[in-house]
Parts: C-alpha cells; sequence; structure tokens
C-alpha cells in the first residue's frame, strides 16, 4: 500500500500546468528515480489533459493507479498510488488538497504558475501522512461523499488517447522527460516484448 | 583489434568495481543506470551516496566476456589465481546473480579458506537489490549460513572439551551474540527484498528457513517476528507470501505453547546451538517456560497460561483480520488468510479435545465456556460439540471479556475472563455482516466462498 507521488496542475487549453508536486520514490531502485519522478510528472500532465473539467477518473498503468480529479474551475491533482491503496482515500486526499490549494494560492496564478514560483508547502506533508490510509483519518466518515459510479475507469493509459496517437510519441516529444528517461522508457518498452540479459 | 579493446574495457571496469567495493565497505544497493551510448574517458562504474551503479552500456560487452572466462576456467582451459576468481565471481553475481556456476566457485573458495563467508552474505545482500526474487542468490545464501552455524556449533564443541579455559565463558556469549546479529541481519535483508517485489516468495521462505535453523524453540524471536508483521501485513493486503509467514508464525508458536502444556519440562540444553534470547526480557512470563517449568506445583498455572496464551493470540489474529477486511475490502489474500487461521484454530481444538479427554477438566469447561460466547450471538450453526450443564452466568462473564493479565499469574483461576477464541457461530456473523454492508462485488463473492467453505470443510468434519 504505496503513494508514490501526489502533484497540483492547472488544465489549459491545450496542456496542464505543473503547479506543485510531491514525491515518495525511496521503494524505487536509486538510479531509477529521477527517471520515475520524470515519469510520474509526465503522466500526471498528461492525465489531466485527457481529463474533462468537473469529472474525476482513476487510470490503470502496470501495477500503478493514477486518481485523478479536474474540478469546474480547472484546477486539478492526481495521486499516483499502487492498486492496493483504497480509492476512495485517494479521492478523499485528492478533494482536500486542493481545496487547500485554492484557499492559499490564488487563482490568477493558476495558469502561469511553476513549483517554483507557487507557495504552497503542504503537499509533502499530506503524501507522508496519507501513506498509512488508516492514520490519515479518511476511511471511514467521508464514504458517503463520494459517488463511486461517477469515478471512469480506464484500464490503460492508451485508453486516453485520441484516434492514431501513440505513447512512444508522446513521450518521444514530452518536455518532461529527459533524454535518460527516454532511454528508460525504450529499455523498458524492450523488456517487455523479448527476453533479454537485461 | 575490437577484442583487444574490450579485453582492456572488461578488465578495468571489473577492477574498477572491486576498487569501489574494497574502498567504500558501507554500499548499499546496487543499480543499472539507463545509458545508451559510452561517454569517453569515464568509467561506467558510478557511486553516489553508497550506491553503486553500472552504466549500461558496458553490459552487453562484460557480462558476456566475464562469463566466457568463468566458463573457460571451469572447463580447465583457462587459469585463474584466487583473486582474479574472487573479482570475476563478484562482477558476474552483480549484474546476473542467477549463475550458478560463479556461486560455486565463490562455494569453493569459501572452503578453502580463501573467501570470508560473510563477504558473500554481503554480495548477496547487494545483488538481491537489483535482483530481490534471484532464487541462485537465496540458495547460496543458506549454504553460507550453514557453513557460519556449523563453525558456531565446531565451536561449542570446541568450548566443552577445554572446560577450564576462562576465557571461555567469554567467547560463548560472543558466539551468541555474533548468532544473533546474523540473524538480525537477515531478517533485515529479508525484509528489504520483500519490499522491493511484492509476494515475494524467495524472500519469505528463506526467512522462514531462517528461524527455523537459527531460532528453533526460540519464543521470544517468534513473538518479536509476529509483532513486527502485524504493520508489515496491514500496509501489504495482497501480499500473499507475507501472510503466509505469518501463518507460519502462528503455527509455530501454537505448537511450541501447547509443547509446553503437554510436558513444560523441555529442557533448554538441546537449544544450545540457536540464538537463545540475548534480553530476558520475554513477551509474556510463560513465554520461556522452560526457566520456571518442572516445579511440580507450578505445572498446573504453566499449563493454564500456556493455553490463554494460545487463546489470545488467536483471538487477537481475528481481530487484525477483520479490521483489514473491513477497511481493505475486495482482498483474496485476506480472505484466505481468515480460512487458513480458523483451521489452525479448529485443529488445535480438536487435538487439544483429544488430550484431555477424560483428563482436565478444567480447562475444557473454560474453553466451552468460549465456545459460548459465539453461541450466545446467534447463529443456526451447531458448534460439534456437546455443550452441556454450563449455566448461562458463565457465558455471560465471558461475554464481557477483558483480556486478563497473563503476566499476573495469581489472578489465573478457574473462572477467570478469557479471551474470546474463533467459533464458527461468530465466523457466520461475520460473514453476514460483511455480506449486509454493501460491499463490491469480489468482496461478496469471497465472503460467500468463505461460507461455503465453513459449511463443507469444518462443519461436515465431526
Amino acid at each position: 500500500m504505496k503513494l508514490y507521488s501526489l502533484s497540483i496542475l492547472h488544465k489549459g487549453a491545450t496542456k496542464a500546468n505543473l503547479l506543485k508536486a510531491a514525491y515518495d520514490l525511496s521503494s524505487f531502485s536509486f538510479f531509477q528515480r529521477s527517471s520515475v519522478q520524470e515519469f510520474m510528472t509526465f503522466t500526471s500532465a498528461l492525465i489531466v489533459e485527457r481529463t474533462s473539467q468537473g469529472s474525476r477518473a482513476s487510470v490503470k498503468e502496470q501495477e500503478y493507479l493514477c486518481h485523478v480529479y479536474v474540478r469546474n474551475d480547472s484546477l486539478g491533482a492526481v495521486v499516483i498510488a499502487d492498486n492496493e491503496y483504497p480509492q476512495r482515500v485517494c479521492f478523499t486526499l485528492l478533494d482536500k488538497v486542493l481545496d487547500e490549494f485554492s484557499r492559499q494560492v490564488d487563482s490568477i496564478d493558476w495558469p502561469s504558475g511553476s513549483p517554483e514560483t507557487i507557495n504552497y508547502k503542504a503537499l509533502d506533508i499530506h503524501l507522508s501522512k496519507y501513506q498509512n490510509p488508516r492514520e490519515a483519518d479518511a476511511m471511514t466518515k467521508v464514504q458517503a461523499e463520494l459517488d463511486e459510479t461517477k469515478i471512469i475507469l480506464h484500464n490503460t493509459m492508451e485508453s486516453l488517447l485520441e484516434r492514431g496517437e501513440k505513447l512512444d510519441d508522446l513521450v518521444a516529444k514530452s518536455e518532461h522527460l529527459g533524454n535518460q528517461s527516454k532511454a528508460f522508457y525504450k529499455t523498458a518498452r524492450k523488456q517487455n516484448s523479448c527476453c533479454e540479459i537485461m | 583489434m575490437a577484442e583487444c579493446e574490450e579485453e582492456v574495457l572488461v578488465q578495468r571496469v571489473v577492477k574498477d568495481i572491486t576498487n569501489a567495493l574494497k574502498r567504500n565497505p558501507s554500499i548499499d544497493e546496487i543499480g543499472v543506470i539507463p545509458c545508451p551510448e559510452a561517454r569517453y574517458n569515464r568509467s561506467p562504474i558510478v557511486l553516489v551516496e553508497n550506491k553503486l551503479g553500472v552504466e549500461s552500456w558496458c553490459v552487453k560487452f562484460l557480462l558476456p566476456y566475464v562469463h566466457n572466462k568463468l566458463l573457460l576456467y571451469r572447463q580447465r582451459k583457462h587459469w585463474l589465481d584466487r583473486e582474479a576468481l574472487v573479482d570475476i565471481t563478484c562482477t558476474v553475481l552483480l549484474l546476473n546473480p542467477d549463475f550458478t556456476t560463479a556461486w560455486n566457485v565463490r562455494k569453493e573458495l569459501v572452503q578453502s579458506g580463501v573467501l570470508n563467508p560473510e563477504k558473500d552474505l554481503y554480495l548477496g545482500q547487494l545483488a538481491l537489490t537489483k535482483f530481490p526474487k534471484s532464487p541462485e542468490t537465496w540458495i547460496h545464501r543458506r549454504w553460507v549460513l550453514q557453513q557460519v552455524l556449523g563453525q558456531s556449533s565446531a565451536g561449542d564443541r570446541r568450548r566443552r572439551q577445554q572446560q577450564r579455559d576462562e576465557a571461555d565463558a567469554e567467547r560463548s556469549q560472543q558466539l551468541s551474540e555474533h548468532l544473533a546479529r546474523t540473524l538480525h541481519q537477515e531478517m533485515k535483508v529479508c525484509s528489504d527484498a520483500a519490499c522491493r517485489y511484492p509476494s515475494n516468495y524467495n524472500a519469505w521462505s528463506h526467512r522462514i528457513w531462517v528461524l527455523q535453523h537459527m531460532a528453533r524453540g526460540n519464543i521470544k524471536v517468534f513473538y518479536d517476528e509476529l509483532s513486527s508483521m502485524r504493520l508489515w501485513v496491514s500496509m501489504h493486503v495482497s501480499d500473499h507470501s507475507g501472510f503466509h509467514y505469518r501463518q507460519f508464525l502462528l503455527k509455530e508458536l501454537v505448537s511450541e505453547l501447547s509443547q509446553s502444556t503437554a510436558s513444560s519440562t523441555s529442557s533448554p540444553q538441546h537449544r544450545s546451538s540457536s540464538v537463545s534470547s540475548s534480553s530476558p526480557v520475554p513477551f509474556h512470563n510463560h513465554a520461556n517456560g522452560e526457566l520456571s517449568g518442572g516445579e511440580g506445583g507450578e505445572d498446573e498455572e504453566e499449563r493454564q497460561l500456556s493455553f490463554i496464551t494460545v487463546l489470545q493470540l488467536f483471538h487477537q489474529e481475528m481481530e487484525l483480520i477483520s479490521d483489514l477486511i473491513q477497511s481493505f475490502p475486495g482482498h483474496e489474500t485476506l480472505w484466505s488468510h481468515r480460512r487458513h487461521v480458523f483451521f489452525l484454530w479448529h485443529q488445535w481444538r480438536t487435538d487439544q479435545q483429544l488430550s484431555n479427554d477424560g483428563g482436565d477438566s478444567t480447562l475444557l469447561s473454560d474453553r466451552e465456556a468460549g465456545l459460548h460466547k459465539g453461541g450466545a450471538q446467534g447463529c443456526a450453526a451447531q458448534v460439534g460439540e456437546g455443550v452441556n450443564g454450563q449455566c448461562p452466568s458463565e457465558a455471560m462473564e465471558v461475554e464481557g471479556a477483558s483480556l486478563p493479565d497473563p503476566r499476573d499469574s495469581k489472578r489465573l483461576k478457574r473462572g477467570v475472563h478469557l479471551p474470546a477464541p474463533p467459533s464458527l457461530p461468530s465466523e457466520y456473523t461475520f460473514i453476514s455482516s460483511v455480506l449486509d454492508s454493501c460491499c463490491p462485488s469480489e468482496q461478496r463473492r469471497f465472503a460467500l466462498s468463505y461460507r461455503k467453505w465453513l459449511d463443507t470443510v469444518i462443519v461436515q468434519q465431526p
């Protein structure tokens, strides 16, 4: 049961703009962490871009689940968790974080802000507190507030893409990803297709 | 030209790895850095914050080359001195720890005294950070541990021969401390690997092996494991292997405690080769029953204590599972754990009944009082046990049971509150409470199949 990343983004006309993010990558091997982090940012942005205002969704990708909530005012948040972590608690966390963020940060800054300019520091605390869903006191009380049937489920990242779009192309074009991460992505793809020593 | 260049490159990399490990004994992780192209004049070996990284481009030269070299050595076509062997096997195994031949070469080096077994434990530990499942690494680890254990029991024998040696006691103290440290270290390696790879069966079964070989009969160690696993399983509710380990602990503890009920005079002698509890502060007083056992009059009390501890173990385990099932619905692992624990309880109860038949009526009626509790909660199912002549007031007494403090043995008289053990009616009540709540379809399915299992396996069986 693990939360890997929690990020807040603003959904613009075509792109999502990252405002703040927190990561817990301690369970990944040391030399992969920077790439994994870039991929989580890339994925979070992509998911917010493909989610319409006022909706919630959960996207499954391998052993990860990305939960997203984009509010009607275009402010969105994504949490990436493993598939043991209770979905309901994730959405509680998203609600809470967005609520707090919009109270502390003026909406004028949302479209153009960046992690360096935005002054909101609570994300790391929330991420570490929610690692144990029971200590986050969210297990029972919010149950009724959330209509789980309204959450859209995607079984892969691919189902977010439009016709003719390919994940490989998006990765290659992405500005969130450095060269090392792109190489990392390629080897990971190769590993899935055939057995190699590496 | 290419071959010669490759040779130089490979030799340099092997040397770099060896030197890095030598210079920095606190390296705690290895990894491959994705990097398709070589950057000139830079070693592909990188050391950051005690993590050793190998750039991926060099692996495809390195691995076949060292592989071949080692195979040629094994076929006696190519001579390597011992130092070169240590270095080469180290490089191969860090990149491919399932290469049995390399581990075998190291076994020979350990046996001939060139290589310290501790070094091999460390190498395996590093390899497991990148390949947490690697079966060959775990297998080799057990071999090395057996060597270490063999050495220490040889030390034991020597010690007995030279009884008058004054430094003797001190040395045996050191020895058991060393074993305790090794045990602790193994547990750490296992949990590390279990966190890196979910349902890492190899790591968990190694952990079982370690307890069986290094802590046999040591109730303190088993208790500590059980309580430290509590948080782990709560955070890994779909890790089957982790729960299986917990089942193992429970089973061992119950059988160990039941043994001490049967004969509380188990000699501490036969446990000398395993780790003795270093700090004599047992979890419960009776946890090391052998200390006070065998003094006739205390026998009875001892048995009651063990009995109550077993009840308590089952009670707490069932509470934990119920809580986890309700908090994290839809995980089959939790349900099969429940099934296993209930089966264990059922078996234990049957065994107790057989051994107690006609014998001690005190324990029997105590237990039945416990069963009454479930009966009182009401469910049509019949408990496969004749409950007779129990006055309802006693059942009521258990109803509001608070767990007794086992440390206070004076209070342990007949009729004292007992922890509520699992029972068929309480299981059925739990299932219906799950079915009544609005739960995901999977949870429903698991609950129904658990009920079916109870109906067919437990109830049908007399």
